[in-house]
C-alpha cells in the first residue's frame, strides 16, 4: 500500500496548551483509516490542520509523497483533500446539482448544463443516490441524503483524501448504511479515507486501520481486525478514570421530585423514563445525536413535538411550552451560550436577574435597590467580581460568561429543577471547577440537577446517577458505581456491547 | 479581571474583546455634539430662529409625529422592527372619533383609543406568538385598515356635526395640548422601559429572541404589551389629527408611518432591537423638527427639507451601526 497522505511530527497548541504533539501516521490509497479518541484528544485539531483550516506549529504533511503546504481550505482542496464536516455545509435552498457544483474549483465559468447534469448523475449514481433527481431542491432531502450529497460533492472533486468528521452522528441506521456503502466505494476507487467517529462498533466494522489519540499523542495504530471495542476503549482511556469525588448516595427519606415518564421526541428520543430526587445530580451521558440533550430541551419546553408525562414536585410539567416550564420551576442552561443563552450586549447585572424580574418588585414595577442587591448576591455566589456587574457580558471570558448563565438560575425559590446542556463547554479548567462547585451547591440547596455531557471526567465527577444514552435510547443507569470504560462503551457502542 | 484562558485542547479560546475600545470617544455622542454645534450656529445666524414663537412652532410640529414615534420606540426595542400600518390606523381612529362625537368627548375618546389599541395589539400578538414577519404583516394590515377607512368614509371626508373636541385644540400656557401629551407619553414610556418588568423584558426579547424563548420569558406577552402601547399612541395621534383638521378622509394619516420611523431612528434606537429609549426618540423627533424649521426659515423648498431628513436618518443609523459593530469586537 503506497502512502497517499503522510503526517510526520505534527504539533499544534492553543494559547500554550498543546492540542496535538508529535503526531505521525500515514493513510494509504484505498485505505479507510479511523481516528479515535476521547473528547479533547486532539482529533478535531488534526482534521483542521489536514483540511487547511489552521496551520500546524511543527511537522510535515505530504500528499502522494510530495510535501504539501496547506495554507487554506482551498489550498487543501486543490491538492485533493476534501472534508465532510460535522456540520452540513450544503445549501438547502439550492438544487442538488447546484450544491455539487458549489465550491468545485474545476467548474467552468460558463457551465454547459447538459454536461454538468450528466456528471452530477454519474456522481450520484456512484454513491447510491440513483433515485435523487439533480434538479430537486436540497431542502426536500432528508438529513442523511444531504450528508450523502456532501460526500458526493467531495467525490466529484476528484479527492485523493476524504476526511469524514462524525458523519453519522445525526443519522438513522438506514442512512448510516448508505454512508458506509458510499465510503467503501470511494476507498475502492483508490482514495484515502480518514474517518473520525465516536461510534466504536461502526469504526471497527468500516475501517482498515485505527489510530488512537490521547492528550494529543498517538497511542497506537492497529489494524482493525486485531481490535475489539474493549481494547479500543482501553487505548482511548489509558488508565480508565474512576470516580474522583464523593457522590451523594440516594436518600430514602426524600421523595422523587422529578418524574419523567415515557418522554418521547420524534426522531430524537424514544421512551425516556427517569425519576430523580431533589438534592442529587443526574448526568445524561451521550454523544451528539444520542438524545441526551433532547431530554433537557423537551423538559424546558423547547421541543414542539415532545410527548410524555413529567411531574415536578407532584405537579404536571407542561411540555412544549417554555413559559409554562419556567413557571413550573424549570431553569434551563442551553449548550449554545451565545445564541440561545445570554443577552451579550447587556450587563452582567441585567443578565443575572433576567429570569427573576417579577420577584424584584411588586405589580410589575422593578425596585432598583432590590435589583442591585439581588445582582450583588448572585455575583458573589457565582464567583463573579462585583466591579464587573455593569460590564457587558460580551467582555467576559467564556468561563465567567458561563458563571453568569448558571448564576442566573440560582437562589430562586421558584426553581425546583436545574437543567444544563454541556455545562462547561468552552470553559477553562479553573472555570470548570467553579461551575462544578456551583452545581453541587445548587443540589445541596434542594434542587434536582440534571445535566447532559459528552465528557467522561465531568460525568464521573459530578453525576450521582449517570444515565447513558445512544441513538435516542437509554442504554444503562449507574447509581454510584460507574467507571469510564463502561460509560464509554455505552455511549459509543450501545445496547449490544459485549 | 480578565481571566487568562488556557482553554481545553480542542476548543481554541475565543479572544476576550479588548476593553480599550471603550475608552475611545463614543461616535454617537461625538456625532450628537457636532450636530448640536452646527444647529446652534445655523440657528443663531438664521433670522427669527431664536424667538419664542419659533420655539413654540417647533414643539407644536413635533407633537403629532412624536407621540406615535414614542410608541414605535417600544416596538422597535422589543425586536419587532417597525409597523407600516401606522397612517392607516391613525386614519381609522380619527374617523371613529369624529363619527362618535355625539356620544360625548369621553366616550368617543375611549372608543377611538380602544380601536387603535385593539387593531395594533392583534398585529403584535401574531408577531409575538407566531413569530410573523412584522414588515409583511403590517403591510397587509395597513391595506386592510386603509380599505376599512375608505369603506366607512365612502371616500368622503368624515366630520362631526356637533364637535366636542375643541378642548383638544386648546393651548394652555401658549403650547398646544398635544405637546403636553407628548411629554406625558414620553415620561410614561421611559418609566415603563426602565422601571417595569415588561419594559426590561422588551430589551431582552429585542436583543435575543431565541435566548428569551429558551429562558421561558413571556415573549408573546411582552410583544403584545409593546404593540398595545404603540396602538394607544397611534390612537392619540389620530384623535389629535382629527381635532386639528376638524375632519378626516382616507388621506389624513399622510406620511405619519415613515415620519415616526424616522424620528425613532434619528434618536439612535437600533432597528434590530434591544437598544434605545423614549428620551432618545423625543430628541430625534425634535432634531428633525428643528432642522426642518431652520431650512424653512432659510427659504429652502419642501423637497430639500425631506432630503435632509433622509440624510440625517442615514447618518444616525450608520453611526449606531458602527458603534455596535465596534462594541462587538
Amino acid at each position: 500500500m503506497t502512502a497517499r497522505v503522510g503526517v510526520e511530527g505534527l504539533a499544534r497548541s492553543f494559547a500554550g496548551v498543546p492540542a496535538v504533539r508529535d503526531l505521525s501516521f500515514t493513510v494509504g490509497a484505498g485505505e479507510i483509516h479511523a481516528l479515535c479518541g476521547h473528547n479533547g484528544a486532539g482529533k478535531s485539531t488534526v482534521v483542521k490542520m489536514l483540511s487547511g483550516q489552521i496551520p500546524p506549529d511543527q511537522g510535515r504533511i505530504s500528499v502522494d509523497g510530495e510535501p504539501a503546504e496547506l495554507r487554506s481550505r482551498r489550498a487543501a482542496q486543490r491538492l485533493g483533500i476534501a472534508l465532510v464536516d460535522q456540520e452540513l455545509s450544503v445549501v438547502p435552498a439550492l438544487t442538488v446539482l447546484d450544491n455539487l457544483l458549489l465550491g468545485d474549483i474545476d467548474a467552468p465559468m460558463l457551465n454547459r448544463r447538459r454536461a454538468a447534469v450528466a456528471r452530477c448523475r454519474a456522481v450520484l449514481d456512484e454513491i447510491g443516490l440513483e433515485r435523487i433527481d439533480p434538479d430537486r431542491p436540497l431542502s426536500s432531502l432528508s438529513i442523511g441524503e444531504r450528508q450523502l450529497v456532501e460526500i458526493a460533492r467531495a467525490l466529484s472533486q476528484k479527492a485523493r483524501l476524504v476526511i469524514l468528521d462524525e458523519p453519522t452522528a445525526t443519522l438513522s441506521d438506514v442512512e448510516s448504511d448508505l454512508v458506509f456503502a458510499a465510503i467503501r466505494r470511494v476507498a475502492a476507487r483508490g482514495c484515502a479515507v480518514l474517518y473520525v467517529s465516536h461510534r466504536l462498533a461502526e469504526v471497527l466494522d468500516l475501517c482498515d486501520t485505527v489510530t488512537v489519540l490521547r492528550d494529543g499523542r498517538r497511542i497506537a495504530t492497529t489494524p482493525a481486525g486485531e481490535l475489539t471495542v474493549g481494547t479500543l476503549i482501553e487505548q482511548m482511556l489509558g488508565e480508565a478514570p474512576h470516580r474522583l469525588a464523593a457522590t451523594r448516595p440516594p436518600d430514602p427519606d426524600l421523595g422523587h421530585a422529578l418524574r419523567i415518564d415515557h418522554l418521547h421526541v420524534p426522531g430524537r428520543l424514544a421512551d425516556f423514563t427517569l425519576t430523580a430526587q431533589a438534592g442529587r445530580i443526574y448526568a445524561l451521558a451521550g454523544q451528539l445525536g444520542s438524545g441526551a440533550s433532547d431530554v433537557l430541551r423537551a423538559l424546558a419546553g423547547l421541543h414542539p413535538q415532545a410527548t410524555g408525562s413529567v411531574e415536578l414536585h407532584d405537579r404536571a410539567l407542561p411540555l412544549r411550552n417554555p413559559v409554562g416550564a419556567a413557571r413550573a420551576g424549570v431553569a434551563f442552561v442551553s449548550n449554545d451560550r451565545k445564541s440561545e443563552g445570554l443577552f451579550l450586549d447587556k450587563t452582567v447585572a441585567w443578565n443575572l436577574v433576567a429570569t427573576r424580574l417579577p420577584s424584584l418588585g411588586r405589580a410589575g414595577v422593578i425596585r432598583a435597590g432590590r435589583e442591585r442587591r439581588a445582582a450583588r448576591s448572585l455575583a458573589e455566589r457565582s464567583g463573579l467580581a462585583e466591579h464587573r456587574l455593569d460590564d457587558p457580558v460580551l467582555t467576559l471570558s467564556g468561563g465567567n460568561q458561563q458563571k453568569v448563565f448558571v448564576g442566573r438560575c440560582l437562589g430562586r425559590d421558584d426553581v425546583h429543577a436545574l437543567l444544563l446542556d454541556e455545562p462547561t463547554r468552552g470553559v477553562d479548567i479553573g472555570g470548570r471547577a467553579a461551575i462544578h462547585r456551583l452545581l453541587r451547591s445548587a443540589a445541596d440547596a434542594g434542587l434536582v440537577v440534571l445535566f447532559a455531557s459528552t465528557e467522561l471526567e465531568e460525568l464521573l465527577e459530578l453525576g450521582d446517577v449517570i444515565v447513558t444514552l445512544r441513538d435516542g435510547r437509554t442504554v444503562g443507569r449507574y447509581d454510584g458505581d460507574a467507571d469510564g470504560a463502561t460509560l464509554m462503551r455505552d455511549m459509543t457502542h450501545g445496547v449490544n456491547a459485549t | 479581571m480578565m481571566v487568562s484562558r488556557s482553554g481545553r485542547a480542542e476548543a481554541p479560546p475565543d479572544t476576550p474583546p479588548a476593553t480599550g475600545a471603550r475608552r475611545r470617544p463614543d461616535p454617537l455622542r461625538l456625532a450628537a455634539g457636532v450636530l448640536v454645534l452646527i444647529l446652534l450656529a445655523a440657528g443663531a445666524s438664521t433670522d427669527r430662529f431664536l424667538t419664542l414663537d419659533n420655539a413654540r412652532a417647533i414643539l407644536a410640529s413635533t407633537a403629532f409625529v412624536g407621540i406615535t414615534a414614542i410608541g414605535a420606540t417600544l416596538v422597535m426595542i422589543a425586536g419587532s422592527a417597525v409597523s407600516l400600518a401606522v397612517s392607516q390606523t391613525a386614519t381609522v381612529v380619527a374617523m371613529i372619533f369624529l363619527a362618535t362625537q355625539p356620544l360625548g368627548l369621553g366616550t368617543s375618546l375611549l372608543l377611538a383609543l380602544l380601536c387603535g389599541v385593539t387593531v395594533t395589539a392583534v398585529q403584535g400578538a401574531v408577531i409575538g406568538y407566531w413569530a410573523a414577519n412584522p414588515i409583511v404583516l403590517t403591510i397587509a394590515a395597513g391595506f386592510a385598515t386603509g380599505g376599512v377607512a375608505t369603506w366607512i368614509s365612502d371616500g368622503t371626508t368624515v366630520s362631526a356635526e356637533v364637535p366636542r373636541y375643541d378642548v383638544l385644540n386648546s393651548t394652555p400656557l401658549g403650547l398646544p395640548l398635544a405637546v403636553y401629551v407628548l411629554l406625558a407619553v414620553t415620561a410614561l414610556a421611559q418609566w415603563t422601559l426602565r422601571r417595569t418588568t415588561a419594559g426590561r423584558q422588551m430589551y431582552l426579547v429585542g436583543e435575543n429572541r431565541a435566548a428569551a424563548h429558551a429562558a421561558g420569558l413571556p415573549v408573546g406577552r411582552v410583544t403584545v404589551v409593546a404593540w398595545a402601547f404603540f396602538g394607544a399612541c397611534i390612537g392619540l395621534t389620530g384623535v389629535f389629527l382629527a381635532s386639528f383638521n376638524t375632519g378626516a378622509n382616507s388621506a389624513l394619516g399622510g406620511t405619519l408611518t415613515l415620519d415616526a420611523i424616522a424620528a425613532v431612528l434619528a434618536g439612535g434606537t437600533a432597528i434590530a432591537g434591544g437598544r434605545g429609549s423614549a428620551l432618545r426618540t423625543l430628541g430625534g423627533a425634535l432634531l428633525i423638527s428643528i432642522i426642518s424649521d431652520v431650512l424653512l426659515l432659510r427659504g429652502y423648498s419642501t423637497g430639500i427639507q425631506i432630503l435632509v431628513k433622509g440624510l440625517l436618518v442615514l447618518a444616525v443609523v450608520l453611526t449606531v451601526h458602527l458603534r455596535s459593530v465596534r462594541g462587538r469586537r
